[in-house]
């Protein structure tokens, strides 16, 4: 539901900008910040995987006109985080991972907007890209922030 | 295996789907879904952007105003030194009598002089001098054969005055030496070298319009925000013998 509420907000304020200034992908950060607390179940990993196909296509739909370009992106980064995050033990996890969460969150915002510049090309496409880069750094911090902080409720 | 079936139906869709005219369709229907959460921020964007349209609007008609205020103000300038510049000192002229200076002592050059009209000729106190057919002072002490006039220049001269092509308010006041600022007009205005000075609407003892002087190139600028312009008087004040009142 909060992933729903997440693209739903994500798509709101796209339209408040109305493509002026480039939204953060609230979406992916919302499903990334899930599988970071992800104990090794399967049916989460699933779940994430076609949650993440659905919004991507529902994503294409709405603004791309083409559905497979952030369909593509959000899977990809979703079976990165999946893989990357199972290769660190659950012990390790919770303590000297800061870099690697930003690495993440950061994988979730640089490559499903990166696809359709890459492929389309363009100049214009890649100032976007950067500005949404830019704007999507305090996003970024606000979610490892949050991350952190339940980590460590978790551990009292 | 479902990572990689998602993987492989996003491709499959990236690669076929723009040969699908069905899908145009389906971005329609999926737009037109959305139609509904979006509409509160569609209103929303179109009120900002009324708001900013506005607002931008406004700045460019102040900008348009002042730039217009400016191009007044240096055609009047054009016109004064067209026309010549005692269109309003001839007007004082015209209605008024004159009377001699009959002192100007040493110690108070720049403050006071005596002339020889008194309230027997209708002399009243505060009655503005002119000097040339420009105000140089005002009269301070009646006495029935002859009276006396504070100067323009006298450091307890004070009046409001205003600049003509700008309408910018102020204050003249004398500093004791021969010299006159006009005070208190707001920094960085658009007043010029060459522009008129003349008493103001506001000023409750000299009517308003009469002609002191005009703004010379010097100006000092308060740490308050308001700048205070040399006013070169329009009559000369080391060389006179007779005043009009």
């Amino acid at each position: 539901m909060i992933l729903v509420i997440l693209w739903l907000i994500q798509d709101l304020l796209t339209v408040f900008t109305g493509g002026g200034m480039q939204i953060p992908g609230l979406f992916m950060l919302g499903l990334v910040y899930g599988l970071l607390f992800d104990d090794g179940n399967d049916d989460r990993s699933l779940w994430s995987i076609w949650t993440a196909f659905a919004g991507g296509i529902l994503w294409d739909l709405r603004w791309i006109g083409i559905p497979g370009f952030f369909t593509l992106g959000y899977v990809v980064v979703v079976l990165i985080v999946i893989q990357v995050w199972r290769i660190i033990p659950p012990q390790g996890r919770e303590s000297g991972t800061g870099l690697l969460v930003f690495v993440l969150l950061e994988c979730s915002q640089l490559i499903p907007p990166m696809l359709p510049v890459l492929i389309l090309g363009g100049r214009t496409g890649w100032n976007y890209f950067l500005m949404q880069q830019a704007y999507s750094l305090p996003a970024i911090l606000l979610t490892m922030y949050l991350y952190r902080r339940k980590v460590r409720n978790s551990k009292i | 295996m479902h990572g990689l079936t998602a993987l492989i139906l996003s491709l499959f869709l990236l690669g076929v789907s723009t040969g699908f005219g069905i899908m145009k369709s389906v971005v329609d229907i999926w737009g037109a879904i959305l139609y509904i959460p979006e509409y509160p921020a569609v209103e929303m964007r179109e009120v900002y952007l009324r708001l900013r349209s506005r607002s931008r609007d406004r700045e460019q008609m102040i900008k348009e105003v002042e730039k217009l205020r400016e191009e007044n103000a240096a055609l009047r300038l054009e016109l004064v030194k067209a026309v010549g510049e005692k269109i309003y000192s001839d007007d004082v002229k015209s209605d008024t009598r004159t009377a001699r200076v009959t002192l100007r002592a040493p110690m108070s050059w720049w403050s006071e002089i005596r002339i020889d009209r008194g309230s027997n000729d209708n002399i009243t106190q505060g009655l503005p001098v002119f000097s040339n057919g420009y105000l140089i002072g005002r009269v301070s002490t009646v006495s029935l054969m002859s009276s006396w006039a504070e100067l323009i220049t006298s450091s307890s001269f004070m009046i409001p005055a205003v600049i003509e092509e700008t309408r910018e308010l102020g204050v003249v006041a004398g500093d004791g030496n021969g010299s006159v600022m006009l005070r208190y007009i707001p920094a960085g205005r658009a007043v010029r070298s060459g522009m008129r000075v003349i008493t103001a609407m506001i000023g409750e003892q000299l009517p308003p319009g009469l002609p002191i002087g005009k703004i010379s190139g010097e100006y000092t600028n308060g740490t308050d925000g308001y700048a205070a312009y040399k006013v070169e008087l329009g009559a000369d004040l080391s060389r006179f013998y007779t005043v009009n009142y």
